[in-house]
């Protein structure tokens, strides 16, 4: 399948990526250098937007909050909007790298298997209809993306385990547009249904949008995105052995169906959370990831940590450009993230090809 | 496909509501007056029925609810999704449509049915509009003297406020329901642009030339508006839930508007419909930017 | 150590039936017969990959099926016919995942695990590989470096599934020598399907022959490979004799069989 590679691509991996360096090495290395890119990215993007701010005035103290229109900027309309892209950036590819190890092709991701358009569906259905629900101090929306993103999830399992039949990239390909179409048509009916006002909020929400105003949101969604980080921190080593083979994982020591199940229960809820949090962002988990291996190799232990760090990196960026490359407007992030990873991944598929 | 969405969406949103027409006498009109129309615009049914053509109405497009008699008749879509067989089959012998309805045009010219229309444009428009609409109709004499009364009362309001000062205003046509996502705002065209004008404010987004400006939380802060109109022109809200959306705007408390309590949240669709009830919109607008003018009176 | 105890399993189309086997510890068994008797389905319930139908497996009289996979993989290990990555693998990665069932939810491996797997590619003669990618190899160096990979599992018992079948003559020999010093020099109990005969009779101390999803002989090798049993077994009419060269019993083919398989 990856015979293709070629062998200038060999020398630089091989370059990049020593692999007489212990796993240890490579992880610490790999984190910190990551861990640091975050950190710059996550400490200048907010000091990035269409309003000059002069940073000794944010953060003067002798003047009200409630009166610092530059405090007001940098605390409310950009600080959380950082975290957001940050923790969507982290999820998106970390679903990404656990969907592609677990179908064991690595065009897999939330966005291209239609597990974003599922979560999607579930999200609008909650914003459209959701009003009525309340769950105490929860709110539906997040609940619901993660049935939509549970269920096309589900689907493509089905498919992709269905016995006596390989699941060719084409196959899945093909699935991921079908359910994807298929979402699509489920939320312009909604849309349809809903009136006018909704409608248009809806696509708005569609193209992605980071720009959420106050650390609430972020807090609704984090418990999500908490829960599917501690079951990722459980998959790398069987993803490995899964992204070998079934079989071989299986003899190997891992217990398929359940590192099978929670690694799709992880992708779920990390794109769920994310979804729910920012809409659906496309290809993030396709980008992020492939570059990330081009950067550390493949094994699982070190590219599942990097991409979170790498993706939350990736999207803080791709922010950065979509609100101020037209400011004072503001392109929807969706569509920055398209025009990088659109052309990223048809390379991808030629080069495969 | 979702750009082209949002496209047709943004046109139906701030089109249906805001549009007044800039209209094009059509070509397919004959010289007698219409007796058979459909309305797929609402500006334009609530004008044919202040001059007094209601009667001679036979359908409206799905989102018609003003004047009440519009409940009563058929309705056969509207600019997204127009009933092409079901207008063709009523047999009108004028269509009041939006000039993007490529499609739903094409099929009235095939069937020799004459059209008007309608384009977006801003409140200098709506004389010309009521002119034409009222020549189509056979009411030319009442579209003239409505269109007249309207203006009058226009002016009252606009000289109500002259001499205030101009508050920096924020016209927010929509935005997600309990928060500040989503805000869209009026931009530097269009009829609401106009209202904002007349109202004696200056639209803090006059230097954008576009209907509609998508706002960040950035931006809302940085533009520091002196007073915030919340439009809210779809469904009822309680008392209670205006209190809770106008809480929203709370954490933003550098914004002059919500430091001095000038967040003004205005329910009722007549606020975006440039038809005859634009006298009200106006009036709620001024009322909003400039209570003091209005102390006295009511 | 391994025994199958009335073993049945089927799909729609296919049934293993009242299959009984024992592996005695220290042996290498050659499980033999023509493609599609179930050799694979076969290794996959002595491997606990599939559950049988009726039966059991157990491993020193315990059912498998009670033993955890992290356990069991300490002490069986497969190399199946073909291994396919996903990823660009290196060697060194691939043999290193060995380890999995010996390290902890979180557990990386460290320096003796390093040493466990570098003995591994020495003894399979793949230590130059170490950097490569895996999907770079030739068809041998591949197969050689998946049987470091499972030995590097430090198995007591090693399944082997057609581990020759796509290799050319020189490899199939580099393999047969591999396995039979695995089997001498480090005792580990081998398993080893194949439709080859010659490469079963040269390696195994003992065969399984399978027909059709049972089991139609059973014994040492000098026993059970006869003129008969080939000819029922493949329908094939057949000189088996011992051929001093090569130091153990040879088969070569003469003709089909009159009246075919039966």
């Amino acid at each position: 399948m990856n015979a293709g590679t070629t062998a200038a691509q060999n020398a630089a991996v091989a370059a990049a990526r020593p692999a007489r360096q212990s796993i240890r090495a490579r992880l610490a290395l790999t984190v910190t250098g990551f861990g640091a890119l975050l950190v710059a990215t996550c400490v200048l993007a907010p000091l990035v937007g269409s309003t000059p701010l002069s940073l000794v005035r944010v953060f003067d103290r002798t003047v009200p909050f409630a009166d610092n229109v530059d405090a007001q900027i940098f605390f409310i309309a950009r600080l959380p909007r950082v975290f957001a892209a940050a923790l969507v950036g982290a999820t998106l590819a970390s679903a990404g790298v656990v969907l592609q190890a677990l179908l064991r092709n690595p065009l897999a991701t939330p966005f291209t298997l239609g597990v974003s358009a599922g979560a999607a569906l579930g999200a609008i259905l909650a914003i459209t209809f959701g009003s009525a629900v309340t769950l105490g101090p929860f709110s539906p929306v997040p609940l619901a993306s993660f049935a939509g993103a549970l269920i096309a999830v589900a689907i493509v399992y089905t498919l992709a385990s269905a016995p006596g039949r390989a699941l060719s990239t084409s196959v899945l390909l093909l699935a991921g547009v079908t359910l994807n179409s298929f979402f699509s048509a489920l939320i312009l009916f909604v849309q349809y249904m809903a009136d006018f006002t909704e409608a248009y909020r809806a696509v708005r929400w569609l193209m992605g949008d980071l720009d959420i105003g106050a650390f609430g949101p972020i807090v609704a969604t984090l418990p999500l995105a908490i829960v599917s980080f501690g079951m990722f921190a459980l998959l790398p080593s069987s993803l490995n052995l899964l992204s070998v083979g079934g079989d071989v994982a299986a003899t190997r020591g891992v217990d398929v169906l359940r590192a099978q199940r929670l690694a799709f229960l992880s992708a779920s809820l990390a794109t769920s959370a994310a979804v729910s949090l920012a809409g659906p962002i496309g290809f993030i988990g396709i980008v992020v990831p492939h570059l990330v291996r081009l950067l550390v190799g493949v094994d699982h232990r070190v590219v599942l940590p990097a991409s979170a760090l790498f993706g939350a990196s990736f999207l803080v960026v791709c922010d950065v450009v979509a609100r101020t490359v037209m400011a004072p407007l503001e392109v929807p992030v969706g569509i920055v993230t398209a025009l990088i990873g659109g052309p990223f991944f048809l390379w991808l598929l030629v080069r495969r090809g | 496909m979702a750009a082209r969405a949002k496209r047709l969406i943004v046109a139906l949103l701030v089109g249906t509501a805001l549009a007044c027409g800039r209209a094009s006498p059509d070509q397919t009109t004959g010289p007698a007056p219409a007796r058979r129309i459909i309305s797929l615009v609402p500006a334009l049914t609530e004008i044919v029925f202040a001059i007094g053509a209601g009667p001679q109405v036979i359908a409206v497009s799905s989102y018609d609810n003003d004047p009440p008699e519009v409940k009563t008749l058929p309705r056969v879509g509207a600019l997204l999704d127009p009933d092409t067989e079901r207008i063709l089959s009523m047999k009108p012998d004028l269509v009041l449509v939006y000039g993007s309805q490529a499609e739903l045009l094409n099929h009235l010219s095939r069937a020799d049915i004459p059209t008007f229309r309608y384009r977006h444009g801003g409140l200098a428009e709506l004389a010309t509009t009521f002119r034409q609409v009222g020549e189509l109709t056979g009411h030319l004499a009442e579209a003239a003297r409505r269109s007249d009364e309207i203006e009058r009362r226009l002016d009252q309001v606009r000289r109500r406020v002259a001499g205030r000062g101009r508050p920096r205003t924020l016209l927010v046509i929509s935005r997600e329901p309990m928060s500040l996502r989503q805000v869209e705002a009026s931009g530097g065209v269009g009829f609401l642009n106009d209202l904002i004008q007349l109202a004696g404010g200056a639209n803090v987004f006059a230097d954008v030339g576009r209907q509609a400006v998508h706002a960040s939380t950035e931006m809302l802060l940085a533009k520091a508006p002196d007073v915030i109109v919340d439009l809210h022109y779809t469904g009822a809200l309680d008392d209670a839930q205006l209190q809770k959306e106008r809480e929203v705007w709370r954490p933003l408390a550098s914004i002059p508007a919500v430091k001095s309590n000038r967040v003004q949240l205005l329910v009722g669709d007549y606020l975006v419909v440039p038809g005859p009830r634009i006298v009200q919109a106006a009036e709620e607008y001024a009322r909003a930017i400039h209570p003091d003018a209005f102390t006295s009176s009511r | 150590m391994l025994s199958a105890d009335r073993v049945s399993f089927g799909y729609a189309d296919f049934e293993l039936q009242d299959v009984s086997i024992d592996i005695p510890r220290g042996s290498f068994t050659g499980v033999l017969g023509p493609n599609g008797c179930g050799k694979t389905t076969l290794l996959k319930l002595m491997s606990g990959v599939l559950k049988p139908r009726a039966g059991d497996v157990l491993l020193e009289g315990e059912p498998i099926g009670h033993i955890t996979r992290r356990r069991l993989a300490r002490r069986i290990a497969v190399v199946p016919q073909e291994t396919h990555p996903a990823f660009d693998y290196t060697v060194m990665e691939m043999v290193l995942m060995g380890r999995h069932p010996h390290l902890g939810p979180f557990a990386l491996e460290g320096p003796a695990d390093l040493a466990i797997a570098r003995e591994a590619l020495a003894a399979t003669g793949t230590a130059h590989l170490a950097d490569r990618v895996y999907m770079t190899l030739s068809g041998g160096e591949k197969q050689r470096v998946i049987i470091a990979s499972a030995l590097t599992q430090s198995p007591e018992l090693l399944l082997l599934d057609e581990p020759t079948a796509s290799l050319d003559l020189g490899y199939q020999l580099e393999i047969a020598t591999l396995l039979g010093n695995l089997n001498r020099e480090r005792g580990v109990t081998l398993v080893l399907a194949t439709h080859d005969l010659n490469l079963a009779a040269s390696l195994c101390s003992d065969l399984v022959l399978l027909r059709e999803g049972r089991i139609l002989a059973r014994g040492r090798t000098g026993d059970v490979l006869t003129t008969t049993m080939v000819r029922r077994l493949y329908g094939v009419e057949a000189d088996v004799a011992f051929h001093p060269g090569a130091g153990h019993l040879t088969v070569i083919p003469v003709r089909r069989a009159e009246g075919g398989v039966r």
